[in-house]
Order: C-alpha cells, then structure tokens, then sequence
C-alpha cells in the first residue's frame, strides 16, 4: 500500500521510469510523465507517452512484471514501486493539464539544480497511455548503502 | 550498428542521470538510476559499482541490463541494450570513474566516504534512438545558448597563435603564468582559472596564479588527493566534471546528509579560489616528461562548459604550457646564478631611495614550529616563503640592508632549500603575490634578474614564537 506522504511523493511533479521485461528475462523500459495513486494506494496509474509503448506494453500485457521508479533531483531521494499489469487506456482529456502539470513540476526540479528542462524537450507529451498496475511492494531508491531496502 | 558510441560521447558525461533496467532471475525487473555511464570503447560501456544493490545482484543472476542516455547536447535520448562482461578493480578505466566519483566527493568534504568496488563493464549489444516527438526545429545545444554560449569554435588557429606569443613573449616566471591566464580568459572563453605549484612539501600544491575570482586565493594549498587539483595531481591525469550540482546532490543523498552541500566543506587557512556555485571544472596535470611542474583548473559556473573536444585541445596545451613554465623556471634560476656571478652576492648597487614610512607599525611573528608568519594577527603564509620573508625582514633590521639576491638565499643554510629544482622563484613570486594582497606596505620589488628589494612603508616589529 502506498502512504498518503509516498502519494504526494509520486505526485509532486518528479522523475518517473516504468520498467518491464521479456519472455526471456531482457529488461525493457520507459519514461513516463505523470502518475497517480489510487484506490486507497492499492494502485497506481502510470502516464507514459503512447509513442512509447512498444517499449514495455507487450512484455506488461504478456507477463505483467512491472518496476516503476520514481526519483526527485533535488535531493536525489527515490522510490522504486513493483506492480502487477491491471489494465491501460488511452489518457483522457480531463487528465492532460495534470499530466501536463506534473511534467512541467519536474522541469522546475531539474532548473533548481542548474538542468535546464528544455533538454527533455524531444520526449513527446501527448498523447499518453494510462497503466494500472496493482502494488505488490515498495523500495527505498536513493543512492547508497540503503538503496533496496523495502519500504513498509 | 548505423550509430556508434564514439558518436554518442556527450552521453557519457554525467551531466543527465540515466537509467538502468535490469531483471532478477525470477523475472521481476528493477529501475535504477545511474550516475555516470562511462565510455570504454567502440563496443563497451562501463557502470559504476558501489554497492551491492538490487541492481547489481540481478547482473549477477541475468547479464542483460538495459540502459536510457540523455544525450545533452541533442537532446536524443539513446536505449543501449547491454550484456555484462567483466568487473575491473584496477587499471585505467577503474581509476578514471574512481577518480570522478573522488572529485565529487572531496569537493564536498566526503572524501573516502564512497568506494568504487569495481568499474562494471558490460557490450553494448544495441543502440536505438528513443521515439520523439515530431519537432521539425533540430536544435543544436540547449546549453549553449543566449549568455551560456562560449566562443565557439573554440580552440582557432589565431587563439593559438595568441596564447604561443604569450608564452614566448613573458619576461618572467609571474609573467608567462598570468599570460597563460589571460590567454585563457580572452582567446579561449575560459574565465576562471587557477594554476597551482607543487610546494616544498610535495605532497602539496600551492595556488600560485589565478584569474576570474573576487579572492584571488594565492598561496591557498591543496592536499595531493584532495579536491580537483589534488586529484588530479595525484593521479596525474585530467579530470572533469560536468553537473557537478547533481554529482554532488547525488553524494550527499548517498551520506544522507542535507542538501546544502556548503554544509561540509572543509575550511582552510586561505581559501582556494573558486566559483560560489560551479557546476563544470576541468584540471589538467602539467608534466614535463612525468614530472608535475603544476596543474592548471578551470571553471564554469554552466553546467556542460567542457565538452569533449575542450577537454583533448586543454590536454594538449597543457603539454605545452608546462614545457613554458619549467623552461622558464629554468632560465631565471640560471640567469639569477650568471647575475650573482658578476656582480657578487652583495649589489654594489646604491640602495633605493626608501619611501617616506606611513604612521603606525606592523607586528609581524614568526611562529617557529609552525613556520609560518602572521602580520598584525592575520595569517600571511607559511613554509619556505615565510621563513625567505623572515630572513629579509630580520636582516633588513639588524643590518639595514634591503636589497637581496636569489643567490644569497639559495646559500643560506637555515633557509635548508634543496640543491637542485628548490622553486625559489616561484616561492618569492608566492611570497610577493601574498603580500600585495594582504599587506602591501611590505613590498618585494623586482631590481634586476636574479635580484630584488625588500621596501618598507611602514615600520615593522619583528617577534618570534615557538
């Protein structure tokens, strides 16, 4: 389950990954430009470019096998979430100023750091493919000695 | 391959975190993020290993790995498929990711807290370019744009020939190093430079000339291993580093400290020069044939200042800037013995007219153990500089003599200076540079090659300490 404070974590407007893999173990993955936490932190939904998909869908559809990684560069603090596939839909109209929101949060987290955000000016914003995965565990990710540690 | 790596060698700067997807062997994947990708060859990339993550235990079970590289420049994003190979613990390749991550490290008081285990290696099996939004407007750099833009090109034929006349053209040691400087700045686009020298102590180095900072930070030392230009004096290899505002975010996450790296820095007796906020450094070693005559610093406070071509054409100066200064280190110790010669250690000189002395006196104390000397209770320098500038300064007391040769100190027993490469001259240079900075009523003026004098302004009162 996720907590209310992880929530707002995932929310804030960070960095975010979504990882899968094969049939035979080959590790895929995506950036993804938003998420949300759901059904009491049961859930968690990725928005992740459309153009993307090629890159985790089939192998999240085939074996549902997902890692989401989340990390905020000011302080480098990162959370890994691993997921179970529940479902994707296509990101509806009513989502794209949040998504857009939380895109546009994470360029004035790199700004603060000196990264200006137009370096991630080629990665397409819309439209966006919304994946349910279902929370199976949590990970501390912040680089060093405690990275991997679950989270309760 | 249609795309190489040697093509993709912005990638491998630091500058942008990348990720790395890997998989356990029970088929759960595993999102990590990277510091520093490393180039190794046309084939192969390296990782850094620290520690014994979630990451590394599934190379271990599954050798395929996947990574994401931002490139900076393009901003292309590029999918590197990756199988692992080998673990490397010594040797070049280990010592360049060892040292960068010890650059970043020092720089904010950490040193020896992060230990690279091993530099992963791993075949880039595939390279493909990540989708992109369709963006018919190809930019060229989003860093090098409005005030962020150097002069580009850069390194020009008459920027050459500039910093060549420079350096045959400069009289003096204090010459050729602020010519090399100014070179830097007003041919090159390099605005902040330093260039340090080893001390008496060679464990040491000392900033001897600098150029683009409020404090000039002259006589500032640095500890071999220690911050860039320790390190890059101990390894005697460049090293940059880009993003250093990330790099440094990212060391003090790992010691799970607060994020205002000025927190841990380590305080000194004079403060290195050095931007505020940098974000890019460069030190290059200057070696004539492996022996370090110094090592030159640049920074930028624009995260992405020293791009590849940058770091190979500073190398290569470098080679030739430190052929200058040992050259010219050599002369002027040979022209000040043939000066010494002729003429005799004491000048027959008549004695500068002394300038009328201003109110008050200086306390200045030597303090013996220490061998350093403080003037009115503020620290002046220290080692063989101090211990020349006490030697002046007791002799001008007990004798009234202000003119002095290099020679006579080369001979002076209690100055115990080495027979052979003792850096006078740059040690009086040190010492002339330190007091026009911190008290400029006791001057040490040029006469002649191989002779100066000691100028009061204002009276001094001499006093020793254990």
């Amino acid at each position: 389950m996720v907590s209310q404070e992880l929530a707002s974590f995932f929310e804030e407007g960070i960095g975010i990954h979504i990882g899968s893999r094969s049939a035979a173990l080959e590790p895929g993955g995506a950036r993804a430009l938003a998420a949300k936490v759901e059904d009491h932190g049961a859930s968690l939904v990725v928005y992740m470019p459309a153009l993307f998909a090629d890159q985790v869908l089939p192998d999240l559809q085939s074996n549902g096998q997902a890692a989401v990684l989340f990390g905020r560069p000011i302080d480098d603090r990162s959370v890994q979430v691993k997921g179970t596939f529940v479902d994707v839909r296509p990101g509806r109209d009513d989502e794209r100023a949040m998504v857009q929101a939380q895109w546009e949060g994470y360029f004035a987290n790199l700004a603060l750091i000196g990264i200006p955000g137009a370096v991630y000016d080629r990665c397409p914003r819309w439209p966006v493919l919304a994946i349910r995965l279902r929370v199976t565990a949590l990970f501390e990710q912040t680089p060093g000695p405690a990275a991997g540690a679950p989270l309760s | 391959m249609s795309v190489t790596l040697e093509s993709l060698a912005t990638c491998f700067q630091g500058l942008l975190p990348a990720e790395l997807f890997t998989c356990s062997r029970d088929g759960i994947p595993n999102a990590a993020y990277l510091s520093h990708v490393d180039y190794v060859d046309p084939n192969h990339v390296a990782l850094s290993f620290q520690f014994f993550n979630k990451s590394r235990r599934n190379i271990s079970e599954n050798p395929q790995a996947m990574v994401l590289v931002p490139d900076p420049d393009t901003g292309h994003i590029w999918r590197l498929r990756l199988r692992y190979v080998r673990s490397e613990t010594e040797g070049p390749l280990f010592e360049r990711m060892r040292l960068r991550i010890e650059a970043i490290a020092s720089y904010c008081g950490l040193k020896g807290i992060f230990k690279l285990r091993a530099a992963d290696v791993y075949e880039v099996l595939k390279i493909e370019q990540v989708a992109e939004a369709p963006d018919p407007a190809e930019r060229v750099s989003v860093w090098r744009h409005a005030d962020q833009r150097p002069a580009d090109p850069v390194f020009t034929m008459h920027a050459l020939q500039n910093l060549a006349l420079r350096l045959h053209t400069a009289e003096s040691l204090e010459g050729l190093l602020d010519s090399i400087l100014v070179a830097l700045d007003e041919s090159f686009g390099f605005r902040h430079s330093m260039i340090l020298m080893p001390a008496e102590d060679e464990s040491e180095l000392v900033t001897i000339a600098s150029r683009g900072y409020s404090d000039s930070g002259i006589g500032s030392e640095s500890r071999h291993g220690e911050g860039l230009a320790g390190l890059v004096a101990e390894a005697r290899k460049p090293i940059r580093i880009s993003g250093l505002m990330r790099g440094i975010l990212y060391a003090l996450a790992m010691h799970h400290h607060a994020t205002d790296p000025k927190k841990v820095i380590i305080g000194r007796k004079i403060p290195l020069p050095g931007l505020e906020n940098p974000e890019s450094q460069l030190g290059i070693p200057l070696l004539v044939r492996g022996e370090l005559v110094g090592v030159l610093c640049l920074e930028s406070e624009v995260p992405y200042r020293f791009h590849e071509e940058d770091k190979q054409s500073i190398e290569v100066l470098g080679n030739f800037v430190a052929i200058a200064i040992q050259h010219m280190q050599l002369q002027e110790r040979s022209v000040a013995e043939a000066a010494a010669e002729t003429t005799g250690a004491v000048p027959a000189s008549p004695e500068p007219p002394v300038p009328s002395p201003l109110p008050g006196r200086h306390q200045v104390i030597y303090y013996q153990t220490d061998e350093c000397v403080l003037v009115d209770g503020e620290y002046l320098i220290r080692s063989l500089p101090a211990k020349i500038l006490w030697k002046l300064l007791t002799t001008h007391r007990d004798t009234g003599r202000a003119e002095f040769t290099n020679r006579e100190l080369r001979l002076d027993k209690s100055l115990n200076l080495p027979e052979w490469k003792d850096n006078l001259e740059s040690r009086l240079l040190l010492l002339r540079r330190r007091l026009e900075q911190k008290c400029p009523t006791i001057r040490i003026l040029p006469r002649a090659r191989g002779r100066f004098a000691l100028e009061l302004c204002r009276d001094v009162e001499l006093s020793v300490r254990p």
